[in-house]
């Protein structure tokens, strides 16, 4: 019975080995980008991690990648339980947004998204991200599962640059308020401030082309966005979101606490190429669907 | 249980792990039937390295000499680069031996399980999903 019991230890060992190997030769190395860089062309001794300072959130992060985390596209979504394995993952995730307006009803209607109950092929859908057009945020934010973030602190503001799409967002703390008349962006417009040791953002000024997430929840110019950051170990960060956006929802949204943990990779060149998207487009996507000749 | 019983078992569950379909990112689970596998021997035409999406172009010949153009979906570069491959990893003119989930249109695309080099090299890595993920990254489990 023991030699059993050791048998079977023996084999799960192996079996996460396995899997294991490939992923700590490569993203776990610090500094390491796919592509560029190898692990023996960097420095030897790179920086020692330094002391932990709740207030100094520099640093790469990531959502957890290990089995169990939820692969979140949404401010609250859910998978749902369905135990037929025929239906795509895609279909399987649904968000719980506030109520909406009559407005946000018909923007949501019209989005052919590729997530979630109402998901399409992305050569059938609308979703301008597939021509590389902005993600905007917090969509973008949802995608950091596999596409970590980059925290930098300078004297007047925060500097967040996302590795999808090569975003940045620019959060002043030079003590000014949210622009009173400034014309739409893409990124909004944020300012923050320490509260304790949470950080507090607030954003707006939102073009509002973009969708709110990969389900086409959709936002208006009027959006307002409250984000609670916490840095409560050398390794990990707490976001706590509010959307806040009474043209679009009856109420306020309220997110979970999302937690991102310190990745040992580098940030990595992950442009939305559009003339390189279009050509994936003809070839691949859109004939896929009958959309384009193969 | 002998050891070497043992053992074999555990290659067994690693390999049967690393041909867990893939769960597909951006829709394509939605494009492509994950219930139909198809395995395909061509001859590449293009491999497209970028962002965000990869892809193999490839031709079939059927005994008669017929040439079928086919296509194949992968993920983006970060993640394949991390499960072996490359942007110098497939040439026009390579053989390979490709499977994947054929699209639900009937055209001939498929979303790519894995494939096979001349120099029999099979792609991604075990332990990886078809667009290059790591198979622990189950969502919702």
């Amino acid at each position: 019975m023991r030699n059993r019991f050791i048998d079977l230890l023996a084999i799960l060992a192996m079996v996460l080995a396995f899997s294991a190997v490939t992923f700590a030769q490569t993203y776990g190395t610090k500094g390491y980008s796919p592509g560029a860089w190898k692990p023996e062309e960097l420095p030897k001794d790179l920086s020692k991690p330094k002391p932990y300072n709740s207030h100094d959130f520099a640093g790469v992060w990531s959502s957890p990648t290990k089995a169990g985390y939820f692969e979140r596209h949404a401010l609250n979504d859910k998978w749902l339980d369905i135990k037929d394995k025929s239906i795509p993952d895609q279909m399987r995730s649904q968000t719980y947004p506030p109520p909406m307006t009559e407005w946000a009803k018909a923007k949501f209607e019209a989005t052919k998204p590729s997530y979630g109950p109402r998901s399409v092929p992305p050569g059938l859908g609308n979703d301008d991200v597939s021509t590389c057009d902005p993600m905007g945020y917090p969509r973008d934010l949802y995608e950091a599962n596999l596409r970590p973030f980059e925290i930098v602190q300078a004297s007047d503001r925060v500097l967040i640059h996302m590795q999808y799409h090569d975003i940045w967002r620019t959060i002043w703390t030079d003590g000014r308020g949210l622009p009173k008349d400034a014309d739409l962006a893409w990124m909004g417009y944020s300012v923050g401030k320490w509260d304790g040791d949470t950080f507090v953002i607030m954003s707006t000024g939102y073009d509002d082309r973009t969708w709110l997430d990969h389900f086409g929840n959709p936002h208006s110019d009027q959006m307002v966005l409250v984000e609670r950051w916490r840095h409560p170990d050398a390794d990990t960060l707490t976001l706590d979101m509010t959307i806040t956006d009474p043209k679009a929802y009856t109420a306020p949204w309220v997110g979970e606490t999302v937690t991102f943990v310190r990745a040992k990779a580098a940030i990595f060149e992950e442009l939305c190429v559009p003339s390189e998207e279009e050509h994936f487009n003809d070839k691949i996507r859109d004939a896929a669907v009958g959309t384009a000749k193969p | 249980m002998k050891f070497k019983s043992a053992a074999c078992l555990a290659l067994i569950l690693a390999f049967a792990l690393a041909g867990v379909p893939l769960l597909a990112h951006h829709g394509t689970g939605v494009a492509y039937d994950t219930e139909k596998t198809v395995t395909l021997k061509g001859t590449v035409t293009e491999w497209i390295w970028a962002n965000p999406h990869c892809g193999i172009l490839f031709d079939v010949t059927d005994d008669k000499g017929n040439v079928e153009h086919w296509g194949a979906e992968l993920g983006n570069p970060h993640a394949l680069s991390m499960s072996g491959l490359s942007k110098d990893i497939l040439k026009p003119g390579d053989k390979i031996t490709i499977s994947g989930h054929l699209a639900k249109s009937g055209a001939p695309r498929i979303v790519l399980r894995e494939f096979t080099t001349a120099d029999g090299r099979t792609l991604p890595e075990k332990g990886h999903k078809g667009n290059g993920a790591l198979l622990t990254d189950e969502p919702g489990q």
